[in-house]
């Protein structure tokens, strides 16, 4: 017995079923978590090395480029890029997508063990850093503090980071703009040298001073004790009573040549929220882990933290990084709540009659919420991808349903008992449903297969659209048969209400029909006018295709913006303090929209690895500014300017202070997807001044550009610094070398870290140096003793010069060479196709010096690697489609003339394109990509009821006409409830509707145009074929049937 | 004795089986797919593409006298709904064992 007959046959069991996996999908909805994005896994791994005091070049030398020779070899590699800036060496390895990240980092891992003996004994270990979406941190929390301001970092570290990092999902918790304690010994030089001491003996003096030795065990009696000299410093003051030698057989005390001061380490960055110094505290999610609930836990544990803070520290929030997802995801689903309504509305405005939209429309729920359990079986979550692929299906799933009720409807109203015309109406349909739902999955199953950024994308919408289509062609072969039988009654008898709503609707669309057959009769008999006017409208549409420009995602507003602002190098911090408050007070009067406003300034802690990743200095602000969310900003601002209008403004209030050198906006604050584009300009060569003047050059060019907003060139100034010329001769005569000499250099001016101060659990560094007095200038610097094996004093003046020299602060290289990136941010109304147009003839007419290479780079390139992704992925799925048609028509010709609706799909979507002036980026082009299997339907139902009209023993012209109107109504509801469906997407407002508009866009264009000219032409290349192939069946028969020297 | 030949669209099977049982014919044989078409009108019923309803047949031996009702009612059921096609055919059995 066929699955129909037995649905009918057994209503309870069928409907159960279906009962059965709607409450799997709803049970697997309340455990699905909420994010904006498919998890993308990493596919970048760091390599940071820090080499403290190391100058850039000297990082360059010695670490980033033995590192980068032995990581060039790991396998999968995509680009290798490294930074090499003061004190630290940063190599990111990026790898192509869907590389296994940890079969990768254990490569790199390996190939570190070979080279790490190689690197400079002063290096630290490289570390491996893996930097995902994960690691983008999900809130970032402001402290703002008076009085407790010196002991805020351990107050935050104890009663703040630790309880959060406890948080179940919550992976770093990092603080940053809190000073750390540490314990200053400043030493005389003066006295110093008087007492015959130098900085390394008081260092080594204090670390030996500064120790708790085990003594072993003693048996005293019957007892056995174990014996401790309890030495460490219980206190810092004990620090400067230290003994630290003999002069003349008195003993010389600490505070006799330094001074001991517990307090906070020299150079820190300082943060500021909303115009008070605090910290900031970075949160980060593991790995896998849900943002959005981490970021309720930690917003609902913050009362009951600041509960436990001192009154003056206060805590609050600068991103969150959930209010964007949630309001996003709340938008979308308000976007599927009214698309369901639309496509019911239209499902009644066709049918006009209750029980049969109700039984077509049940399809949409259960199977949209069978889609939830695959989501949760395969440990997804609800976000932009996999909610939007739920819209995108509403308006496809109850095409089956329709066809199967139309036929029971039919054999009802012939004379058929309800059951009995179930069964024998859907035994009819049923081939042609299958095939159709299979043309549907010819497209989107190869969608699950893509590679690369898409494929990571797109996977979800492949499966989802998929398993949508296949649980509701089921529920169309055995539910829909089941409830028609049991629901459904030949009842003539139309009631009041009915006849006045839909008599004129019933007249329009007979209307329609004999108009649309009156056109198809003279279409047909005019076969070549009509070939030309769709091959003159398919031409022009490719005239217009220049018009279309192209992006890779389109930026979104969340409200999030960050700016950086560098001043002269080498300017003193002070200054760069004032400088940022006055932009704070000017920006927080002149933009209501901004609800959180923070920024931090200065040189990071080497210990900082979060702060190391950006780029800081004393001449550096960094801004982090959150705006009102979209959807409350008119509300609470009274302005609804968008985010890329504030930062154009911003733009222009920033050029408009001359001490600022360069400052740099970005839209989105740097989020990995949606963010503001920039096209990358990557010029190679290892020359600094030829390449800087390339870059300088084409920047210039570059900001003249109306599409361009800001350019950006990646290399930093030249950093003015003292080095120190040894005379090697003179060195070697006092019995010294380099690196003793360095040494001593470096202990007296960056410190000799002696030993550390416990206290409460806490260790804090002991550092030994000269007082701040005493290294202010050249002289200090010359004047400074360097003692040789036997004991004499040498000062720096007698064997190097100090000179001033200026060096790069950050060495940059791509792929093994040295490489200086311009980035042209895009202009607010234009799109990355029109600036990498501009980049390209630039960079064209400039003069490069030979040696120089250049490339673009950037979001050009991964726009470009996916594009060609999709475009290989499009002619797949065409001809899947076209297997699919022809196993069904079991034909070549029928399924190719369905194929001219694809040029057709194809022209709308640039006329919808170009008229409405969207940008064809990876959503539009999904959007094409699944317009390939939507238009191919109207053609198949067109055809497929032409050929039935053929068999039927109608002629060609006739079997046209009748098809074309027997089938216009099928096609019209089908269309209209797919691209009213996409209306809600295209038209969306809502937060994050940026993303899907265009895709939305694509089909609802691409589907009406080339339904309206398919609707006539289709019919027209059938008989143009199917005359061909009547009259070669002629021929045929004449050459056998007639004598051979017959004559006309 | 007479045999009753009925062919009709599948739909009219389990209206026919309710007759027969009312009128206490019991014999019958059954052949659930058969495909033809009427001599003056009516769609052809082939199963195919083009013509995708099928019919169902019927062979009845009767007693002669049980023939009339059962015509007028299954003449009665076509008329209801012409447009689903059923035929009843009556000739002679000559023996039987």
């Amino acid at each position: 017995m066929s699955l129909y007959a037995s649905a009918i046959k057994k209503p309870v069991t069928t409907a159960l079923i279906f009962v059965a996996v709607v409450i799997m999908g709803l049970f697997s909805l309340t455990r699905l978590s909420v994010d904006l994005l498919p998890e993308i896994e990493s596919n970048m791994i760091l390599v940071m090395t820090a080499y403290p005091g190391a100058s850039a070049a000297d990082i360059e030398t010695n670490l980033s480029k033995p590192l980068e020779n032995v990581l060039n070899s790991v396998s999968d590699l995509k680009n290798i890029t490294s930074q090499s800036k003061e004190n630290i060496s940063i190599v990111t390895l990026e790898f192509e997508y869907g590389t296994d990240i940890d079969v990768a980092t254990n490569d790199v891992r390996d190939k570190l063990d070979m080279v790490t003996s190689a690197l400079p004994d002063n290096a630290e270990n490289p570390i491996i850093f893996k930097f995902g979406t994960d690691d983008i941190p999900i809130l970032i929390l402001s402290v703002t503090a008076d009085e407790s301001m010196d002991a805020l970092y351990k107050i935050l570290d104890d009663k703040v980071a630790n309880p959060l990092a406890r948080i179940k999902g919550v992976g770093a918790v990092s603080i940053s703009g809190a000073p750390i304690r540490e314990i200053q010994v400043y030493c005389d030089p003066y006295k110093l040298e008087a007492y015959g001491q130098s900085v390394e003996s008081i260092s080594s003096v204090i670390a030996q001073e500064n120790r708790n030795t085990p003594g072993g065990t003693i048996d005293i009696g019957s007892n056995t004790y174990s014996l401790r000299v309890q030495g460490e410093f219980t206190d810092a003051s004990q620090i400067s009573n230290l003994v630290i030698g003999n002069q003349n057989g008195k003993p010389v005390y600490l505070r006799d040549v330094a001074r001991v001061t517990d307090t906070v380490e020299e150079r820190m960055q300082e943060a500021y929220n909303n115009g008070k110094q605090g910290g900031m505290i970075i949160i980060q999610k593991q790995s896998g882990a849900n943002s959005v609930n981490i970021s309720k836990l930690v917003k609902d544990k913050l009362p009951e933290l600041q509960a436990d803070l001192p009154s003056d520290v206060k805590l609050g929030i600068i991103i969150d990084t959930s209010t964007n997802i949630s309001n996003t995801i709340d938008s979308l689903v308000e976007t599927i709540g009214v698309t369901f309504l639309i496509v019911m509305l239209v499902v009644f405005l066709f049918l006009g009659r209750w029980r049969a939209t109700f039984i077509i429309i049940l399809t949409i729920p259960i199977s949209l919420i069978a889609a939830f359990a695959y989501l949760m079986a395969s440990g997804n979550t609800l976000n932009i991808i996999s909610l939007s692929s739920l819209s995108i299906a509403i308006g496809m799933v109850v095409d089956d349903a329709i066809v199967v009720l139309e036929n029971v409807t039919t054999h009802i109203e012939r004379g058929s008992r309800p059951k009995q015309a179930a069964v024998h109406a859907t035994n009819e349909v049923a081939i042609s449903v299958i095939a159709s739902t299979l043309t549907m999955l010819a497209v989107f199953l190869p969608l699950t297969m893509v590679t690369g950024m898409a494929g990571i994308l797109f996977k979800q919408l492949g499966w989802i659209v998929s398993i949508i289509m296949i649980v509701s062609t089921l529920a169309a072969l055995t539910l829909i048969p089941m409830l028609c039988s049991q629901m459904l009654r030949l009842n003539l008898k139309r009631g009041k209400l009915y006849v006045i709503f839909f008599t004129p609707i019933e007249k329009a669309l007979n209307k329609l029909d004999d108009l649309y057959a009156l056109l198809l009769d003279w279409a047909v008999r005019h076969r070549k006018t009509i070939m030309t006017g769709a091959a003159l409208i398919f031409a022009g549409s490719m005239l217009l295709l220049p018009a279309v420009k192209t992006e890779f995602f389109p930026t979104q507003d969340n409200a999030r913006i960050s700016v950086s602002v560098e001043l002269p190098v080498g300017i003193r911090q002070d200054i760069t303090r004032d400088l940022a408050f006055k932009i704070n007070k000017e920006f927080t009067e002149k933009y209501p929209e901004i609800e959180v406003i923070s920024f931090s300034e200065g040189q990071a802690n080497t210990d900082n690895t979060f702060a190391q990743l950006s780029a800081n200095g004393t001449h550096i602000i960094e801004f982090n500014i959150s705006l009102y969310s979209i959807g409350v900003r008119k509300e609470k601002s009274g302005s609804d300017r968008g985010l890329i209008e504030i930062c154009e403004s911003i733009r222009l209030d920033l050029a408009a202070y001359a001490e600022i050198k360069k400052f740099e906006v970005m839209a989105g604050g740097g989020a990995s997807m949606g963010s503001e584009t920039t096209v990358d300009i990557e010029i190679y060569g290892y020359d600094f001044a030829e390449t800087d003047k390339v870059a300088a050059e084409i920047a210039g060019r570059m900001k003249n550009a109306s599409v361009v907003s800001q350019v950006n060139i990646s290399r930093e100034d030249y950093i003015p610094e003292y080095q120190i010329d040894f005379d090697r001769e003179k060195l070697a005569l006092n019995g010294l070398n380099v690196t003793t000499a360095s040494m001593y250099l470096r202990n007296r001016i960056n410190g000799s870290l002696a030993s550390q101060y416990r206290e409460d659990g806490n260790e804090y560094d002991i550092r030994v140096r000269y007082a701040p007095e005493f290294r202010q200038s050249i002289e200090d610097l010359e004047n400074i003793i360097m003692y040789n094996n036997s004991g004499q004093g040498v000062r720096i003046r007698d064997v190097g010069t100090v000179v001033e020299q200026m060096t790069p602060p950050t060495i940059e290289r791509k792929n093994r060479e040295r490489v200086i990136t311009v980035s042209a941010v895009v202009a607010q109304d234009a799109v990355l196709s029109d600036v990498v147009t501009v980049a390209n003839q630039e960079m064209k007419s400039i003069d490069m010096p030979s040696g120089l290479s250049w490339s673009i780079g950037g979001t050009y390139e991964d726009q470009q690697d996916t594009f060609r992704d999709l475009g290989i992925l499009m002619v797949l799925i065409i001809i899947l489609v076209f297997i699919v048609m022809a196993a069904q028509f079991e034909s070549l010709v029928d399924p190719f003339v369905i194929m001219f609706t694809i040029p057709f799909g194809i022209t709308g979507v640039i006329l919808g394109l170009s008229i409405t002036q969207t940008p064809l980026g990876v959503m539009a082009l999904i959007g094409l990509i699944m317009l390939m299997g939507i238009v191919v339907k109207n053609g198949i139902v067109i055809i497929d009821y032409m050929i039935l009209c053929r068999e039927r023993g109608q002629s060609i012209i006739t079997a046209a006409v009748t098809a074309g109107r027997s089938r216009l109504r099928p096609v019209l509801m089908t269309t209209l409830t797919t691209v009213l469906g996409m209306l809600p997407l295209a038209l969306g407002t809502g937060e994050g509707a940026e993303m899907w508009r265009s895709m939305g866009m694509t089909v609802a264009w691409g589907l009406s145009v080339s339904t309206l000219i398919t609707l006539v032409l289709i019919p027209v290349v059938y008989c143009i074929f199917a005359a061909n192939g009547v009259k070669r069946r002629r021929r045929k028969f004449a050459r056998l049937y007639l004598p051979k020297n017959f004559n006309h | 004795m007479k045999a009753v030949f009925i062919s009709f669209n599948q739909a009219y099977y389990d209206m026919i089986l309710a007759i027969m049982d009312r009128n206490n014919i019991r014999g019958f044989t059954y052949w659930e797919q058969v495909q033809g078409r009427g001599s003056k009108n009516g769609e052809p019923h082939y199963g195919s593409h083009a013509w995708p309803t099928l019919n169902s047949s019927i062979l009845a031996i009767i007693e002669s006298r049980q023939v009339d009702n059962f015509l007028d009612l299954l003449k009665k059921l076509d008329k209801q709904t012409e447009a689903l096609g059923l035929r009843a055919f009556v000739w002679s059995v000559e023996q039987n064992i």
